[in-house]
């Protein structure tokens, strides 16, 4: 075959900076760093998972493959949007609309002679267990939450004598970012830090329903009450710009009724769909931080990073690295519960929607359980339907101080576990 | 679309970072024309960064012949690029980025440019050089440039080392992008600000005269300025000024609550401590003022130091304050009250504009400039911006190598084991090397196995060459810092590493996106990166 030819025939000049590091020890490399033969081995034969092809994922993708990694899956859902092209630079006018996992896959391996990558246009959540444990790495570049989390309690969960795969993670927001290297069971993991995570400031109703004085105020009148008001079932399509424009008209009448100025289409597209600020320049550092990252764990050629490294460009540069402590009573990697404290006159709706602000206990649909009784199901249904009246009860009615409380929700493979105590 | 406002094509292509610089950010790119000097990784890494967001026009001068060594490290050349110029290569292929860039490359050496077309210099924004240039080079390209203003980059990517030196020489920013502009003027109000005050919240203590909901709903700014009003009865006409002054007074805004629940006076409250401060001028906008280009303005005065100076002499006719930006931060209130107090700092906002305006005008006149050569808006950013402005004074590349080295940093890092300070001196001995040791050949540390140790001996001595000239005294113990440094650098055979590059073009793009925006703020002047402890450092060299 023509390209078994071309693979043996690669100039052995063409790694010769990457083999350097790997055949020659450094002054800060570990004791047990074997120069040689054994890390260029384990580097072509490892299998790495890229989850993301987007703004990350494609420097991530370019970066592993110039790092020596030969044999790379990346899984990605998403389709090619014209405002990806300002970062995603593997993608072209002409890609609008397609995979983005198999245009980055092609492209990569066009330029980069002997790399193998395999393309997956699906969610994570579609894969197994036996999938995932055949990785020696996974690296992260997601803009979800929920799909970090997930990731991380699969490998958390995957962790036995034979399997143990580190999870690298990057995250960017305009000029700031963000690279960490979590070893399941040893190290951090992502669930461990959720509380960096700023919450959620939610406007109340009764601002957006009736004294409305920002901008954002009109925008999510309109996406909130608005829109389910006048379009009954349809469902709001964020990424339809008929549905923007509908959203923006209807805004920007409600601020003229108000004498609101500074509604914008861009902020409406802005509000409605959460867009964070990104560039090529922050995806760059972010990506290839941990790539360096992939490549000193897969070789050992130096310490790999323990276990955070954040960077902020807007005002000089500036970055901290630190060790983030494990967290006993993680819900993913810890042992204990948490502790939470509970309003007894409130109900267990209150408490459900208490939840929904804090980050770190934010699901999409719980389930509550004490040791001694189910007190909401979302399912199956006669199960949810016979529960539901729990939903109106007090706290106080429903568990006692002291009961241990387990949180379920079907996107998350792990419980949140909480000790009651009433404020 | 029929939709008025709907984004433009460009603006959708872009949206993700007009959301950062805006449109005035954006044409300050696309009016670029950037220089590279030499298409390294690190080189090729930087203009992806730079062509994707749009710049408009990029320049590679290189000399270089695709080896097999590029494509281990390089993005933008594939198979077929071998035995090729590189200039031309890596300028095609990153031309495919974005339809809306223009680049050009020269075949040919930055020595041959310098000796033969200077002036091809005069034509770029801004210079990135990087890959292996001695010293020599470094400093002709410095003396052209720098008295023109143009920024240079030097970039060393070597291994897991980086270096970024930037010389500017002077750079001065409007739009820092603080985090808030908001001042609410509480402790020196204006009589409309009062007059609300008076109107809104007069009653505030009076339960016959008020109905719960209202009191629920004066927004804080009157609750506060309606609660000072009373403090300063009981306190000499004075206004709380120390900490504990400032809490006795959050507890006597607390006193004033009707319900246990009102969310207006919990804001009110909460906004004691960051907004009851003094005015005065904050030391970057000192900084301009007290500058002899504000003092002293001539007819090629820019439009930075004419405005600097219109607001310098507004401040002075208005007892020390700024011209109000006029930002309201959200707060609990009906909607039109909300909007009243909006435009009263509005209103206010643009009678300082106006008057700003005028003395630019009679400035200008001064100058014999015509009144609307600083157009108004330009005007109103700069005024919503007066106490967050910035001015840079950089140094020149000749001030750090011979006029003014500053030896006391490197002094006093020099002894700290996990300083990066190792990796900048590591990096200079590395250019010693290549200046001093090749000749008709580029030699650099550690291509050899067999000569690694003994060319990690002549960086040693270069180290201490440098810091001879900059008379630091050394001992070999002191040196162990950057005697590690050299021998991770020289380990690697004086080649890049992908990611490490990749890494350094982010972070030089971002630099260059600063200064070029005139937004946010560059680091000044030297950045190191450590690719093994994942750390940087900024040095003013």
């Amino acid at each position: 075959m023509a390209t078994t030819t071309v693979l043996t025939t690669e100039s052995p000049d063409r790694w010769k900076y990457l083999n350097n590091i790997l055949t020659r020890s450094g002054p800060y490399t570990d004791e047990a760093f074997t120069p040689g033969d054994f890390p260029k081995q384990f580097l072509a034969d490892a299998k790495i998972l890229v989850i993301g092809a987007g703004g990350l994922g494609c420097e991530i993708l370019k970066n592993l493959a110039l790092s020596g990694f030969k044999d790379i899956h990346v899984i990605d859902m998403d389709t090619i949007d014209i405002s990806n092209l300002n970062r995603q630079f593997l993608f072209r006018e002409a890609d609008v609309g397609k995979s983005k996992a198999e245009v980055a896959a092609a492209f990569v391996m066009k330029r980069v002679r002997g790399v193998k990558i395999t393309p997956f246009n699906c969610a994570i959540q579609d894969k197994d267990d036996d999938y995932y444990r055949q990785f020696k790495i996974v690296v992260c570049g997601l803009d979800s939450v929920e799909a970090r989390r997930w990731i991380n309690a699969t490998l958390v969960n995957l962790v036995d004598d034979e399997t143990l795969i580190p999870l690298i993670d990057g995250g960017t927001e305009g000029f700031k970012g963000q690279a960490r290297v979590m070893i399941p069971t040893i190290s951090c993991c992502y669930e461990c830090t959720l509380d960096m995570l700023t919450p959620r400031a939610a406007v109340p109703l009764c601002t957006l329903a009736s004294i409305p004085r920002q901008p954002a105020h009109c925008i999510e009148w309109a996406s909130v009450i608005q829109w389910p008001k006048e379009k009954g079932d349809l469902k709001l399509d964020t990424d339809d710009p008929e549905h923007i424009s509908w959203l923006y008209t209807q805004a920007l009448g409600r601020a003229k009724e108000f004498n609101i100025p500074g509604v914008t289409y861009a902020m409406t597209q802005g509000v409605v769909k959460n867009i964070i600020p990104a560039i090529a320049s922050t995806n760059a550092i972010i990506a290839a931080s941990c790539c360096n990252e992939a490549l000193k764990l897969a070789t050992t050629a130096a310490p790999y990073l323990d276990n955070y490294m954040m960077y902020t460009g807007d005002e000089s540069i500036y970055t901290y690295t630190f060790q983030h402590e494990k967290k006993e009573e993680c819900p993913v990697c810890g042992n204990l519960p948490q502790n939470l404290t509970v309003d007894p006159e409130s109900t267990l709706e209150q408490l459900m929607e208490k939840l929904q602000e804090r980050p770190e206990t934010t699901l999409k649909k719980p389930s509550f359980r004490t040791s001694s009784k189910s007190l909401y199901l979302q399912a199956p249904k006669q199960l949810e339907e016979q529960t539901r009246p729990n939903l109106e009860k007090k706290c106080k009615e429903l568990m006692e101080e002291g009961d241990e409380l387990s949180i379920s929700d079907p996107g998350m493979p792990f419980n949140l576990r909480f000790i009651i105590s009433f404020s | 679309m029929s939709v008025p406002g709907a984004p433009t094509a460009k603006e959708k292509k872009y949206d993700r970072q007009l959301r950062l610089w805006g449109a005035g950010g954006q044409e300050a790119l696309e009016t670029a024309h950037i220089l590279l000097v030499n298409a390294t990784a690190a080189g090729t890494e930087t203009l992806k960064n730079l062509v994707l967001p749009g710049a408009g026009r990029f320049t590679i001068i290189d000399d270089a012949v695709v080896t097999d060594e590029d494509l281990g490290t390089n993005f933008f050349l594939d198979d077929s690029s071998i035995g090729l110029s590189r200039a031309q290569k890596t300028c095609e292929l990153l031309c495919e980025l974005n339809p809306d860039v223009k680049g050009d490359y020269i075949n040919d050496s930055i020595e041959n440019v310098i000796k033969s077309t200077p002036e091809k210099l005069k034509e770029f924004t801004i210079v990135l050089a990087t890959g292996d240039i001695v010293t020599s080079t470094l400093l002709s390209l410095d003396s052209i440039l720098y008295p023109l203003d143009t920024p240079i980059f030097v970039l060393k990517c070597v291994g897991f080392a980086v270096t970024c030196r930037l010389a500017l020489s002077e750079h001065t920013i409007v739009e820092t992008h603080p985090a808030s502009t908001v001042d609410l003027r509480l402790l020196n109000p204006f009589p409309e600000l009062l007059a609300l005050a008076e109107e809104k919240a007069g009653s505030m203590n009076d339960k016959s005269k008020m109905n719960t909901h209202d009191h629920g709903h004066i927004p804080y700014v009157l609750i506060l300025l309606r609660a000072l009003d009373d403090w300063k009865s009981t306190h000499d006409d004075n206004v709380p000024s120390n900490y504990s002054q400032k809490n006795q007074f959050k507890s006597f805004v607390r006193s004033k609550m009707w319900d246990a629940d009102e969310e207006n006076f919990e804001e009110a409250i909460a906004a004691v401590l960051p907004h009851f401060n003094s005015p005065s001028i904050p030391s970057g906008t000192k900084a301009v003022f007290e500058d002899e280009k504000t003092k002293s303005l001539t007819s090629s005065s820019t439009n930075f130091w004419i405005v600097a100076r219109a607001i310098k002499d507004f401040a002075e006719k208005n007892n020390g304050l700024l011209p109000l930006p006029g930002a309201l931060p959200d707060m609990k209130a009906e909607s039109k009250d909300y909007i009243q107090l909006q435009n009263v700092y509005k209103s206010k906002a643009r009678a300082d504009l106006a008057a700003v305006v005028e003395i630019a005008k009679s400035l200008l006149s001064e100058l014999g400039k015509p009144a609307d050569s600083i157009s108004e808006p330009e005007i109103e950013t700069f005024c919503k911006h007066a106490g967050y402005i910035k001015l840079i004074r950089g140094r020149s590349l000749k001030q750090e190598y011979e006029d003014s080295p500053n030896a006391k940093k490197i002094s006093n890092e020099i002894s700290e084991p996990t300083s990066l300070i190792h990796y900048y001196l590591g990096l200079r001995a590395y250019e010693s090397f290549i200046s001093e040791e090749s000749n008709t050949k580029r030699v650099a540390p550690g291509v050899e196995d067999s000569s690694v140790e003994s060319d990690a001996e002549k960086m040693d001595k270069y180290v201490t060459e440098i810091l001879d000239k900059l008379s630091i005294t050394h001992s070999p113990e002191l040196l162990e810092g950057t005697s590690k440094a050299i021998r991770e650098i020289v380990r690697v055979g004086g080649g890049e590493l992908h990611n490490i590059s990749s890494l350094a073009g982010g972070i030089v793009s971002q630099e260059i996106i600063k200064v070029i925006t005139k937004q946010y703020i560059p680091m000044s002047n030297t950045v190191v990166f450590d690719g093994i402890s994942s750390r940087t450092e900024v040095y003013e060299l």
